[in-house]
């Protein structure tokens, strides 16, 4: 008599089917990691980048200068704030999506593809896009009837979520729409033995089976938000107005512009460990990481 | 039994990627010259891409029957671009031997000592320091004994305005002062056309006209490493630069989310009397326009605001020292042939023909002579000759940002319709500061 | 039958459904829409915010071609982004299948490692991965900055956590029964892993796949230090033709946009292809 949902054996394991994911992982990702967080602990600028390795060693100084006299607070600040609030959005509205197309229709093939269209759009595309639309005499105002900035001022933090939403939400559509295929269809004929309306279905059947492949959009999508770079580049340049200076613009200038690569890794640092914390919290809530214990 | 299909397998998407991996090689380092190819960077060209496109291929074939090595042309798209590709250089130590970089980027990529410092030899090498206009080796080094940059093509800055509108108002030319031109674009401001039209959501333009101003006015934004953010004359040339739009209303209250490209389309559109801060380039686009023929250059206003005449200490400048130079790294395996290719890049002829191409002046002084008395050029080749060079240090990037910076900030209350005292003294505070900061770790 | 399942297995009545849809696709068509319409237009107008074009100038798609390397671009990005889609879901489907079906010490910190992987900005990994490069290319005495096969490595590299995570959200929902009965017949790991779980993780795959394909298609960053004119991909090609534009004369809005819709289109026409394998899924075969 086999335990029937036992699935993790310590018999036979295929390790070596780690080595590829796993050697490119290291060398690619992990190993310039470190690097970079060598080179927060050098004084490296323009003046000091040729002979980088030589570059003089100066401990925490990048960090507190990062924390104390830079905008880095508060561009956290607005990073994590707009985000949560676009991966909030595009929870309904993939879902939405997601739910409305599983049904087989005529043109459904084509209304899939479209529909995935704007996250499929370089980001660059969409924000210049965007900012002709979004003009003090473009075609926002026009016809919304109202006139003024949207790049600039307090209501360009509005015009990012609004991009940043209307690019994101296929994310959430695709991976729940991959997941409602995976709905067994006894599940249907269960719900339909029972009677179920097509509200209650949804709710207390269907909905609860996505809840893994939502999660994870969740948490790609804030995490892809959060170190969004082109977006706001493009949408509103450099220097940032104050109202949507967002941490990877930050960080771009400090590097790449003003050529401070020590003090903007940093930065980077800073803001990988502030976000860190509040998803691993998250992860764990939602079991994300064992999925629902040992299956 | 499993492990062999698996090496199979993985060797077959091994070889897959590789063939879809295999790009193109570069040069191979051999005795002779004529497996050499040199790598230079160049900003690319919107107006005329298919010309320069051509261009490179004629500078390669020219190279070749001269030194018996090719060129290989590489194009970066903007100034961002730029830096990115000059840092991932320098840190890397490969890349471009021959870098084509806009001027005010000089003093950055002095600062990473990367690039050869031009030896007495090395200059003769390129044709001799004094082939070249004076005016344009004004941003090749910090002093003489260490300079980078070749001067290659010089762009100043000058001012296009509208002849109709301006003679229907009974001005025969633009004011020399500040002050006048201001007067002169209220008189022209009427029936929905504008004074000025200026890009003030510009990343690159509005710096130089607080830089024009306060260097006229004798107390330039840095000097000697020490920054002057907040000093009164820079807060003047603010307030004038955002006062044309909120007090004096001469300006399009759309402009506050205008870049430069819409400033020009409004000029173009007849919409507005004076177009400030553009360079010859313009003129593609304005010919295709509505005033194609009824606009002429100027050079901007060389007094500052509040003075009738120049003031003591004060230099008329009427253009950043703008244009091109060409600079030479020094991880290069081909200096010589890079020396060589500058040489012939900066030679009458190829000057010459560059010009007739592209619009973009020459700095070899004998191509700019021949040019003589073009009308059209008059008041281009006279801005050439009155620009003055931007601060050579490497902390310019960062100083040139805080100018930028506080106009952004300013422009929520730009487009209120007024210029907030206390709200830009505290602007330029902080602009100030960090300026300082960036002088200060100058090496 | 199989009307009956469908009957069943619908989810939103259709009125509802059509609501829903026609407000989605406003949404989406809304500024695709305008960009076409400023893809049409002359310059100035758009430059204007005029939001109908002054005039037919579909010239403007003849025109990208010349303009800019677009053709040679688009070749790149098909190799890169496909190779990359093709090998990261297959290295993905592996890891994936460790991770989910044995246990070993360290596997609820590697699944953690990979989301954290996950908040990793690509702005702080390009510098040191350039210098990565440059440093093996002299220490091997090859060349590997200007290669296609760069920036294949670095786009697949960063496309594995995401994959794998999805990869591991689909095995789980496999029943581990199939499993079992492919190991009581004798097969190994490989087999059951090729001839069984393969088969039937399309959806995952898919997902897989076409995400990585759009991280290959859509990078500009390192793409545009990686890459040298010969082997620059299509999203590079815009960016420079973009960027260009932002001085001095007025930019060619129209061949922009247009430009910009060309190269969307590869991709949409892709999932177009592929949504079909989503829907084949699981219930063709496997577990009734």
């Amino acid at each position: 008599m086999t335990s029937p949902r036992r699935t993790a054996t310590r018999r036979g394991r295929p390790l070596w089917m780690f080595l590829p994911g796993g050697v490119l992982t290291l060398l690619v990702i992990i190993v310039p990691l470190v690097l970079a967080l060598y080179i927060s602990l050098l004084d490296l600028d323009q003046y000091s980048i040729r002979e980088w390795v030589g570059a003089e060693f100066i401990g925490f100084e990048n960090y507190v200068e990062a924390v104390r006299d830079s905008n880095l607070v508060h561009a956290i600040g607005i990073s994590i704030g707009y985000s949560a609030l676009v991966t909030v959005g595009c929870l309904p509205i993939g879902l939405a999506a997601a739910i409305a197309t599983q049904d087989r229709f005529k043109g459904r093939a084509l209304v899939r593809s479209i529909l995935l269209v704007p996250y499929v759009l370089p980001a660059f595309v969409v924000g210049s896009t965007w900012r002709i639309i979004f003009q003090p005499d473009g075609v926002a105002n026009g016809l919304l009837g109202t006139s003024g900035l949207w790049l600039n001022g307090p209501r360009s933090f509005w015009a990012l979520v609004i991009v940043a939403l209307w690019s994101g939400w296929p994310l959430v559509y695709l991976l729940a729409a991959a997941g409602l295929q995976s709905v067994d269809a006894t599940v249907h004929e269960a719900a339909a033995l029972d009677g179920a309306g097509w509200w209650a279905k949804l709710r207390h059947v269907v909905l609860p089976q996505l809840r893994g492949p939502v999660s994870l959009a969740l948490v790609i999508s804030f995490l892809h938000n959060v170190n969004s770079f082109t977006l706001p580049f493009v949408l509103f340049g450099v220097p940032s107005p104050y109202d949507v200076e967002v941490l990877p613009v930050l960080t771009y200038v400090e590097s790449f512009q003003n050529f401070e690569f020590g003090l903007s890794v940093a930065m980077a640092v800073v803001s990988l460990i502030l976000v860190a914390i509040p998803m691993a919290v998250y992860l764990r809530a939602v079991r994300l990481d064992t999925g629902r214990g040992l299956r | 039994m499993n492990r062999r299909s698996f090496a199979v397998l993985a060797s077959a998407l091994l070889l897959g990627s590789t063939l879809t991996a295999c790009g193109s090689d570069e040069g191979s380092d051999s005795g002779d010259n004529s497996g050499v190819t040199l790598t230079m960077l160049m900003g690319v060209n919107n107006i005329y891409p298919e010309q320069q496109r051509a261009w490179f291929t004629e500078v390669s074939d020219k190279f070749k029957q001269e030194t018996g090595a090719s060129v290989r042309f590489e194009t970066f798209a903007s100034a961002n671009d730029e830096l990115t590709k000059i840092q991932t250089s320098v840190v890397s130590g490969q890349g471009p031997d021959v870098y084509a970089l806009g001027t005010t980027f000089t003093p950055t990529a002095y600062a990473t000592g990367a690039f050869v410092e031009l030896t007495k030899d090395d200059w003769d090498k390129v044709g001799g320091r004094d082939r070249f206009l004076p005016a344009t080796l004004g941003i090749s080094g910090p002093d003489q004994e260490h300079e980078v940059g070749i001067p290659f093509a010089s762009r100043p800055f000058v001012m296009a305005y509208n002849k109709d509108l301006l003679t229907a108002a009974g001005i025969d030319k633009p004011a020399d002062s500040w002050d006048a031109l201001r007067d002169q674009a209220k008189q022209l401001t009427k029936d929905g056309t504008y004074g000025l039209a200026i890009g003030y959501a510009d990343g690159f333009d509005p710096w130089k006209f607080i830089w024009a101003m306060t260097i006229q006015a004798g107390t330039p934004v840095v000097k000697d490493g020490k920054a002057a953010l907040d000093g009164p004359n820079t807060k003047t040339a603010y307030q004038n630069y955002l006062g044309w739009l909120a007090t004096d209303k001469v300006v399009d209250p759309a402009a506050v989310g205008w870049k430069n490209a819409q400033a020009i389309a409004a000029f173009g559109d007849g919409k507005a009397a004076f177009l400030p801060m553009v360079s010859a380039s313009s003129k593609v686009t304005l010919d295709k326009s509505k005033v194609a023929g009824k606009y002429a250059y100027a050079v901007m206003p060389t007094i500052p605001p509040g003075a009738t005449s120049l003031p003591a200490g004060g230099v008329g400048a009427t253009s950043i020292l703008s244009g091109d130079n060409v600079v030479v790294a020094k991880y290069s395996k081909h200096k010589d042939l890079a020396l060589a290719l500058v040489k012939l890049m900066t030679s009458e002829q190829m000057q010459t023909s560059y010009y007739k191409t592209f619009g973009e002046l020459p700095t070899n002084q004998a191509a700019a002579t021949a040019l003589g008395s073009d009308p059209a050029l008059a008041a281009i080749v006279e801005s050439a000759g009155k620009s003055e060079n931007t601060p050579f240090t490497g902390a310019w990037g960062q100083v040139q940002l805080e100018l930028t910076n506080v106009v952004v900030q300013s422009i929520p209350d730009l487009s209120a319709g007024r210029v907030d005292d206390g709200k830009l003294t505290g602007l330029l505070g902080q602009a100030q500061t960090k300026a300082q900061q960036a002088l200060d770790k100058a090496k | 039958m199989k009307a009956r399942s469908e009957e069943v297995a619908r989810l939103l009545p259709g009125p509802l459904r059509a609501v829903v849809l026609t407000v989605l696709l406003l949404i989406v068509l809304g500024p695709l829409a305008y960009m076409f319409l400023a893809s049409v237009s002359s310059d100035l107008a758009v430059a204007r915010g005029a939001l109908w074009p002054d005039g037919f100038h579909i010239d403007n798609y003849a025109k990208i071609w010349s303009t800019t390397n677009l053709g040679r671009g688009l070749v790149n990005s098909v190799l890169v982004a496909g190779a990359v889609a093709v090998v990261s879901a297959f290295v993905a489907l592996l890891s994936a299948y460790v991770l989910v079906r044995y246990a070993f010490r360290g596997r609820i910190a590697v699944l953690r490692g990979l989301l954290a992987l996950q908040s990793i900005p690509g702005t702080l990994l390009l510098l040191p991965v350039f210098v990565l490069f440059a440093s093996a290319a002299t220490a091997l005495g090859v060349t590997i900055i200007g290669t296609r096969g760069a920036v294949l490595i670095t786009y697949l590299t960063f496309a594995l956590p995401f994959s794998t995570w999805v990869m591991v959200t689909y095995l789980r929902e496999l029943p581990p029964e199939l499993d079992e009965a492919a190991r009581v017949d004798g097969a190994s790991p490989w087999r059951v892993l090729t001839r069984v779980i393969a088969p039937l993780s399309w959806p995952g795959l898919v997902v897989s796949g076409v995400f990585a394909f759009l991280l290959g298609w859509n990078d500009v960053l390192f793409a545009s230090v990686l890459t040298n004119p010969d082997t620059r991909t299509a999203a590079v090609e815009l960016q420079i033709f973009g960027a260009s534009q932002e001085g001095g004369a007025l930019p060619v809005y129209g061949q922009l946009m247009a430009a910009a819709l060309v190269c969307a289109v590869p991709v949409v026409a892709l999932y177009l292809v592929f949504q079909r394998y989503l829907v084949a899924g699981l219930t063709t075969g496997g577990v009734r």
